[in-house]
Parts: structure tokens; C-alpha cells; sequence
């Protein structure tokens, strides 16, 4: 147990670097080198300072988009601010592959998400509200007073704030509350310039449809009085959609507790440490940091890491049916692999140079992650989601890749384990220390990677100086332990 | 309670294998011997997911006005600008291809369907009108995981599998691979976490990586790597353990499966090109199908694959649906999955088992009956597709009244008997095709793959027609 007094270890700051960046990559260590020794809330705080800056990623096509994002990812200037953005980009989900003759769109909607990551988790849900890419993405553009378009309506209900169900599993909106989003939506339009407004023409007025009721929200339900909560109190007009906002902000579930912060903080929990944390940390998380009524999202992360949650995926072996393990999304694997093994990817494209390796672009879309285009509003499927048949073998393919890298030289393992070792068994510990992964194998996995350096003993030493053993075996015992289950995870 | 989407994939087990074992093992397992008698058989069965929600009304549409229904669409589908009306008469548009229902009601299939025509008139295309099921939901992923899982009121004694994995997992052992998925992700009709599923894209991609610096030490290579599995597959966290055995039916198939590309390409060149001349998603990934149907039905050692899964995008179209136009969205969705389907069922009755292959093609839902500008909103019933030298063709069920809407603007879902309009739950198509194409006990299916509802009205699905809709 501990808190956010708890001293913590190196083996703690690379826990806590890799899952609030990506690798982490030596020079993440060594710029962290003073936190070993020190607490959860010095190793937060430090997170907090780290860099912040927004990025421009204009491309013509997704996989410019990819590209540039890729690449700003791989330099890991500002990994907070990175990991983070990755969350939203799948909680706020557009596919941003449809606006190729619009770059503009994009690139604005990458900035929206850099600037608003680590802020007021309310205010950014505004904020997307009249993202333009959003706006077109979810039909917004589309929805007009005669007959209202739900899409954009349903979808903040059901995935950028409430969730279709409490963590009880209750319902938390019906039909009706839909209906009467999409009214306050009504007539919001893109001008030249890419800004929202409210075509007044267009928008829903009580007046125009009585028949449609007035204009509320919740009757009687919620957390609201009988009559609901108006979204009208400053008037009709292009207040609503802030209204409606504030109103789903201060909806309450069957526990009588904000239903945003505990779906929201849920949610960051399954993304920073594993799957279905329990209400108990949720509710925890929340009174740390008061996510409830500050909406702010880097106290949120800091609440996290205070929180023994935060450290349960660094369980050692024997892992047992308690253990908890999270699978790496495609991304985490592909820049934290390149940042931990010190690569670096070539050109534009993105290509390993020296063989007819696939670019970034190519692994990522195999392994079901194009970052810039998730495949639809509900983002990508998390943990056993992210595994089949045919994504393993794109994470295999990648990592083979990688491990073959030797032509130009661009993968030397022999920087990172002792050329001068011979026992096959520590140049098995020096891999896998290499890779992050001490105390994950068993014995048991740990003789097989000696199995592979022994040719199952028949060799019991090993020349790593020697071109053709060093190429053969070092970079085969690599990819064989980066393609084993416990690099999956994390 | 319902379960959301996420809840759906994090409970869903496994994604490629269960348990792997020898098959050797399972010599002595009932339900494998068993499975000779009550199985598919040397039968396939193929699933096309349309993903989305394609629009019923205006893939099957009235074209008499008996029930009021024509006069209904033409008040709820505009025509001009963004109007989606189809009109039969309209010179200037495709033609509708007429069809009549058991009640003599005329009705169109969507212009963009017309490949259909030839298997339609050949008595090889079954409509079922109205499906849906009680108390519908309008989200997508709700409604995707409900028919999925087939189950709407949320029993928990069968959440988080698939209606079909259900089946798969009672036939078949923990690493015998009788389902494969064309996506990078397994069907969720599939999941299950009692017999393997694989999930791939292109048979030719599907090899296992082999470092070229040193050929040699491949083979120690690939053993130590399924070594290093193997303890994965024994370790008792799930998640190591869903890695394990998914590494090494993944392992096993790299093994079996690429050669497959080549001998279909060697031998049925022509169909080949012609897949590939219609260039859409939906005719590539049933060219796969055919690649493996082709070495099922050749004995291939270690291919045994006969269930198959596929989704084609797009159908979500709130927004610029057109509606016999065929620049529009609609018809062209329409018109490449027609295309890829006629083609398809050319290829196998060309390579001898067109007697053998019945698909199935569903929707999450219909969409909303009235229009918006030029799309349309989310919806209950629409028709499913049952298709096949072995299916009966014809109309089946009812159209839903599009003349009587609820006060969301849907179409109301009715499982009184006495109701014209009496809807069809999707259960009984999948029953049917259960009970009648996979020759599974009636009995059996209702204790272990479509139980009855325990809340709501409890068996109103199953009682009326038992899983005989007729179509096969």
C-alpha cells in the first residue's frame, strides 16, 4: 500500500515514464535521473512541468497525417502531453482520413486536441462542440431545424461525456433527451475560415415548433427536478450548446454521484493502468483530485499516480489470476520499440532504411491503429480487442522487421548488451533487462531464450564480437523476446 | 442491463484460440464425435455484416398502396434536392426490380441491388422483411453487440460470446479452426472462448516472418518462439494466457494458410480477375472466402474453415444517402455488394459447390422512416438477405407499417400473431438457418445458442414458427 508519500525506485520512474509516454527511451531516464529516491508526488509533479507544445500535422492524405504525428511521437519532446492526446484522439473519434481536400480541417482538430489535452476536461468537450472536423464528421453541419440530425446529439451522450449506462449499469438518458440536444445543434455551419457559427435561419426556436415542447433536458431525472433543466436560461440561440454542456456536467447516476467525472476518470484509468478499475478507485481518483468540479485533466493524472492503481501492472512473476496486465496499443508498441531501442526511422515515409521493410504506416494500419484514423466515432477497441490472428502477426511482422534492421546498422543490439558476455544465459538476463521486461518470464521462459542462444546446448558460448553469431543470435534472441507475450503487455 | 460495446469486447474472451491442444487429445471428446451428425457437414456458411445501419425502407419498398405503405414512403421520402424517393415509373432513374410478397403485395428491390436479378428469379434469394427485436436501440454499438450476441434483454448466461461461436464452441475442440474472420479482428458473432477463430485480411500476407541473414536458424528459431508460447498458454494470468494461445493458433495457421492464395490463383485464374476487376472491399474479402472454400472442399491438410464472417462500411448515412441515383452513397453500397455476391456464388457454383453455400447479410438497424435533409437518422426493423442454391427464394415476413410510426418516427416492433404487420425477431432467422443448414437439434439450440427471453415476453420469437421460417 502507499500513497503519494511513497518513495520510489528506477524500476518505478520507467513504470511511470512508459505509461505516461512512449519507451521510455534513455535520455527520458537519464533527463529523470534525480527521481529515483524520491516520492509518487515528486514523479507527478515532474510529470506536470514536462514541455508542452502543439503540433502541426497538415497531410493531404491519412497517411501524411500519420507521418507527421508519427514522427513528433518518435522525438518524444512532450510525452505527457503526447499520451494524453492519444486518449482523446479515441474519445473524441473522428476519422480524419475523409478530409483530404480539406487538410486544414485536420491539422486544426490535431491542435484542438493539443491544446486542450491537459486542461478543463469541460471546456474541451466545448471546444469540440464546434470542432470543425467534428462538426462535418458527425453531421453537425447537417443538422437543421425542419428535421433534426441526431448523430452529433447521440454521440456526446453516449461517448464523449454520460455513457449509454452508469457504472451500475442504469440507463442514463432516453430518446427524448437525444431529440432535444439535437435542437439546441440546430443551424451551427462552418464559415470560409473554418469557425463555427450559428446560422439563426436554420435553428430550432420553441416558437417556430411548439409541438417539439420546451427546450429541457432530464425531466424529473438524474439529479434534475420534475420540468428538467432548461438549456435555455440565457435565451434561444447559440448558448444552447454551452448549456447542454453544463447540463450533461452536472448529471448524476444511480449512486447519485457525476456520472461525466466517474465515466471520464473510468476511462483513463482502463487507458493509464488496466481494464475495469474498480467504482472504489474510480471514487478515490475523483476526491483526489476533484475531477468532479475542477474537470482538470493533469490533476487527474496526478491523483493517478499517488494511487497505488497506478503501479499495479508492474506485478513480478508468478503472476496469478489477480495479476493485472494491459495490452500495449499498436502505437505504444511501435514508438515505444523505436524510442527504447534508440531507432530511427528514415525520410518522410517513415521507412527503415536498408531492406524492403514497411513504413510505420503500414505496421500501424496491420496492427488495427492508424493514428489520424480510427475507424469510426466509438475509437479503437481496447485490450483483447487490440489481438487476433492477424494483428499479432502484423506486431511479429514489425518486430521482425526491426530485428533485421542490420544492413545500415540502424538496430545494434550489441549498444545494449555487452559484446563481450558468452554464457548464453546472461546474454538472455542482458536482453531482457534491455527491453524493460526483468522479473516478467518465469525460469521456465527465461531457459528458453537460452534454448534459442544454445542451439538447445549445444553451444554453451557465444562470440558476440563475431559478425555472423552476433547478427544470427543476438538479433534472434531480441526479436524472439519482443515477440513474446510479456512485450505485449504492460 | 444491457452491455456496451466495450464491455462486449473486454468480456469476449477469446480472440483466436482456446485451450490448444493435439489434436490427437480430442479423439475421445462426445462432441466432436458427435459432430459428424448434428455439424455444417461438408456445407459453408457465410455472414455479411452490413455496417452501420442500412436504410430497409429503401433497399425494399412498396410499390402498391394496399396497407397505405406507398402513400406512407412517398410522405416520408422527398423528392428534389437531397430527396430520397424512389419512384418506379421515373424514367430518369434506374429501375426497381418488381418483386410480390406472399400477399400478393408488390414490392421493389433498390435499383442498385439489379445483380441480384439473375439469382432473385432463380429462386436463390430469400428477403426476410421487418427483422429486428423488442425494445430496439438506436446506438450502434448496442444494437451491433446485440445481434452479435443474440441477445437483447441482456441474459448474462450468454454475454460476451458470439450466437454463432455458441454453436462453433459446442462442435468443435479448443484448436480445431472451423471459422475465420476477413478483418483484422474477430467477427463478435464468432468470439468464443471454446474453439479457435482466425482473423485475417489477405491470405497472401499471412505468412510467418523469416529473418533472411541466416536461414539456418529458422527452425530453432520458430521452435523456441512456440516454446516461449507455450508457457504463456500454461501461465494462470488471463491475459498471458489469451496471448499464449493466440500466438500459437496464429503460429499454427501462418503455417497452413498462405499456400491456399496460390493454388486458388493457379486454379480458378479467371474468377480471380474478376474478383479483382470489381476492385471493392466487399469483392476482395470474398475472394478470400472462395480461396478457403476452395481448399476446404480440396481436403487441404489443415484447412478445415466452412463459417465465415464479413462486414462492408458506410451504411451509417445521415448525410448525402441519394436514393436511386447512382452517383449516390446508397447505391453504390447496394450495387458493390451486389456485385461481389452474384460473383461470389458464380465462383462456387463453378467450382462444384454452389448446392453447399448459403450467406446470410444483416444490419445493426434500419434507419429512421423520415428523412432528414438528405440522409437519414438512425432506426428499428430492416430486411436481412438469405442467399444460396439451397435457400427457397421469395418474400418472407412482413413489411413493418410505415404507416403507424412511434413517437420516435420508427417503425414499431409487433410479435402479436394477429398483427398484419407482425414483425420478424432475427433470432428466427438465425435459428432457422441453425436448425436447417447447420443441423443443429432444435432443442439444442434453444438450451445453448438462442435461449428463450426470461424478462419481456418470454419465447414470442421461437413459438410461432419454431425455427421454420421456411427460406431452407
Amino acid at each position: 500500500m502507499g500513497d503519494l508519500n511513497t518513495v520510489i525506485t528506477e524500476a518505478d520512474v520507467h513504470h511511470i515514464l512508459g505509461r505516461t509516454g512512449y519507451g521510455p527511451a534513455a535520455k527520458d531516464m537519464k533527463r529523470a535521473k534525480h527521481l529515483p529516491g524520491l516520492t509518487r508526488a515528486d514523479a507527478a509533479t515532474y510529470l506536470l512541468g514536462l514541455k508542452r507544445k502543439t503540433l502541426k500535422a497538415k497531410g493531404n492524405t491519412p497517411q501524411e497525417i500519420h507521418d507527421k504525428w508519427m514522427k513528433h511521437l518518435t522525438k518524444g519532446k512532450t510525452p505527457l502531453q503526447d499520451k494524453t492526446v492519444m486518449f482523446f484522439h479515441d474519445h473524441f473519434s473522428v476519422s480524419l482520413g475523409i478530409f483530404d481536400d480539406i487538410p486544414e480541417i485536420a491539422e486544426l482538430h490535431i491542435r484542438n486536441h493539443y491544446e486542450a489535452a491537459l486542461g478543463n476536461f469541460k471546456d474541451y468537450v466545448k471546444r469540440i462542440n464546434t470542432d470543425p472536423a467534428m462538426m462535418l464528421f458527425l453531421n453537425t453541419n447537417r443538422n437543421n431545424k425542419d428535421i433534426p440530425n441526431e448523430n452529433y446529439a447521440r454521440e456526446l451522450c453516449e461517448l464523449f461525456t454520460l455513457g449509454t449506462h452508469d457504472l451500475n449499469g442504469l440507463p442514463n438518458y432516453v430518446q427524448a433527451d437525444v431529440v432535444q440536444i439535437a435542437r439546441a445543434f440546430t443551424g451551427w455551419r462552418i464559415d470560409d475560415d473554418g469557425v463555427a457559427f450559428l446560422q439563426g435561419g436554420q435553428h430550432d426556436t420553441m416558437a417556430e415548433f411548439p409541438a417539439r415542447g420546451p427546450k429541457i433536458l432530464f425531466d424529473n431525472a438524474h439529479g434534475f427536478p420534475p420540468g428538467g433543466a432548461s438549456f435555455t436560461v440565457g435565451g434561444e440561440g447559440a448558448n444552447e450548446i454551452d448549456e447542454v454542456t453544463d447540463i450533461l456536467f452536472a448529471h448524476t447516476d444511480s449512486d447519485g454521484a457525476n456520472t461525466v467525472a466517474r465515466r471520464t476518470i473510468y476511462r483513463m484509468l482502463e487507458y493509464f493502468c488496466y481494464a475495469d478499475p474498480d467504482k472504489t478507485i474510480v471514487d478515490e481518483v475523483i476526491a483526489d483530485s476533484s475531477f468532479d468540479t475542477t474537470w482538470d485533466i493533469a490533476e487527474a493524472i496526478r491523483a493517478m499516480v499517488h494511487n497505488d492503481v497506478f503501479y499495479a501492472t508492474t506485478e513480478a512473476q508468478p503472476f496469478n489470476a489477480s495479476t493485472k496486465k494491459s495490452v500495449k496499443w499498436p502505437v505504444d508498441l511501435v514508438v515505444g520499440t523505436i524510442r527504447m531501442l534508440k531507432l530511427k526511422p528514415q525520410g518522410k515515409e517513415l521507412v527503415h532504411r536498408g531492406g524492403n521493410y514497411l513504413t510505420l504506416y503500414q505496421h500501424t494500419l496491420n496492427m488495427g491503429q492508424t493514428i489520424g484514423n480510427p475507424p469510426s466515432v466509438f475509437g479503437w477497441g481496447w485490450e483483447e480487442a487490440w489481438i487476433s490472428s492477424s494483428t499479432l502477426l502484423a506486431r511479429y511482422t514489425f518486430i521482425r522487421d526491426i530485428a533485421d534492421m542490420r544492413h545500415s546498422g540502424r538496430f545494434k543490439p550489441e549498444k545494449l548488451v555487452d559484446k563481450n558476455l558468452t554464457d548464453p544465459g546472461e546474454i538472455a538476463d542482458a536482453t531482457i533487462a534491455a527491453l524493460g521486461l526483468t522479473d516478467q518470464f518465469t525460469t521456465a521462459e527465461h531457459d528458453e531464450f537460452v534454448d534459442y542462444l544454445s542451439d538447445n546446448g549445444a553451444t554453451l558460448s557465444l562470440d558476440l564480437r563475431d559478425y555472423d553469431v552476433r547478427n544470427t543470435k543476438l538479433h534472434g534472441v531480441f526479436a524472439l523476446v519482443m515477440q513474446s507475450p510479456a512485450f505485449q503487455t504492460q | 442491463m444491457a452491455i456496451t460495446r466495450r464491455e462486449f469486447l473486454k468480456r469476449a474472451g477469446l480472440a483466436t484460440a482456446g485451450t490448444v491442444v493435439a489434436p490427437g487429445l480430442f479423439g475421445g471428446n462426445p462432441w466432436v464425435r458427435n459432430a459428424f451428425a448434428d455439424t455444417i457437414g461438408d456445407r459453408y456458411f457465410v455472414v455479411l455484416f452490413l455496417d452501420g445501419g442500412n436504410d430497409g425502407q429503401n433497399t425494399v419498398i412498396p410499390l402498391d398502396d394496399s396497407a397505405g405503405l406507398l402513400t406512407a414512403y412517398n410522405n416520408n421520402r422527398s423528392t428534389g434536392i437531397g430527396g430520397l424517393r424512389i419512384v418506379p415509373g421515373d424514367t430518369s432513374q434506374p429501375s426497381v426490380i418488381p418483386m410480390v410478397d406472399p400477399n400478393g403485395t408488390a414490392l421493389g428491390l433498390h435499383p442498385g441491388l439489379a445483380s441480384l436479378t439473375s439469382m432473385y428469379d432463380a429462386g436463390n434469394v430469400a428477403i426476410v422483411q421487418g427483422t429486428g427485436y423488442p425494445a430496439y436501440s438506436l446506438s450502434h454499438a448496442e444494437s451491433t453487440t446485440i445481434w452479435e450476441t443474440a441477445n437483447p434483454t441482456g441474459n448474462a448466461t450468454i454475454a460476451g460470446t458470439g450466437w454463432a461461436g455458441r454453436h462453433l464452441a459446442l462442435e468443435y475442440g479448443p484448436s480445431d479452426i472451423y471459422a475465420v474472420t476477413i478483418r483484422d479482428a474477430v467477427a463478435g458473432e464468432f468470439r468464443t472462448a471454446g474453439t479457435s477463430v482466425l482473423a485475417l485480411q489477405s491470405l497472401a500476407d499471412f505468412g510467418f516472418p523469416i529473418d533472411p541473414f541466416d536461414p539456418g536458424d529458422q527452425a530453432i528459431y520458430e521452435e523456441s518462439f512456440q516454446d516461449v508460447y507455450a508457457h504463456a498458454q500454461a501461465s494462470s494470468e488471463p491475459l498471458t494466457t489469451y496471448l499464449g494461445n493466440s500466438g500459437q493458433a496464429t503460429y499454427d495457421s501462418t503455417q497452413s494458410y498462405p499456400p491456399l492464395h496460390a493454388t486458388y490463383v493457379a486454379d480458378r485464374g479467371a474468377f480471380n480477375n474478376a474478383y479483382g476487376a470489381l476492385g471493392t472491399s466487399v469483392s476482395r474479402n470474398l475472394r478470400e472466402v472462395a480461396k478457403m472454400i476452395y481448399g476446404t472442399s480440396n481436403a487441404t491438410p489443415g484447412i478445415s474453415s466452412r463459417f465465415f464472417q464479413l462486414r462492408n462500411g458506410g451504411y451509417d448515412t445521415h448525410a448525402d444517402q441519394g436514393g436511386a441515383d447512382p452517383d449516390g452513397q446508397h447505391y453504390a453500397l447496394h450495387s458493390e455488394v451486389a456485385d461481389a455476391v452474384d460473383l461470389f456464388f458464380q465462383d462456387m457454383s463453378d467450382m462444384g459447390v454452389g448446392n453447399k453455400v448459403t450467406m446470410v447479410i444483416w444490419s445493426e438497424f434500419g434507419r429512421r422512416i423520415p428523412q432528414n435533409s438528405n440522409g437519414t437518422d438512425h432506426g428499428s426493423q430492416g430486411p436481412m438477405f438469405v442467399i444460396g442454391e439451397p435457400v427457397n427464394g421469395g418474400i418472407y415476413g412482413n413489411h413493418p407499417n410505415i404507416a403507424a410510426l412511434d413517437p420516435q418516427e420508427n417503425t414499431v416492433y409487433s410479435q402479436s400473431a394477429l398483427d398484419p404487420f407482425r414483425s420478424t425477431d432475427f433470432r428466427d432467422v438465425f435459428g432457422t438457418l441453425l436448425k436447417h443448414w447447420v443441423n443443429m437439434p432444435e432443442l439444442q439450440i434453444l438450451s445453448d445458442v438462442l435461449p428463450l427471453d426470461t424478462v419481456g415476453s418470454p419465447n414470442e420469437y421461437w413459438q410461432t414458427q419454431e425455427f421454420d421460417m421456411g427460406f431452407l
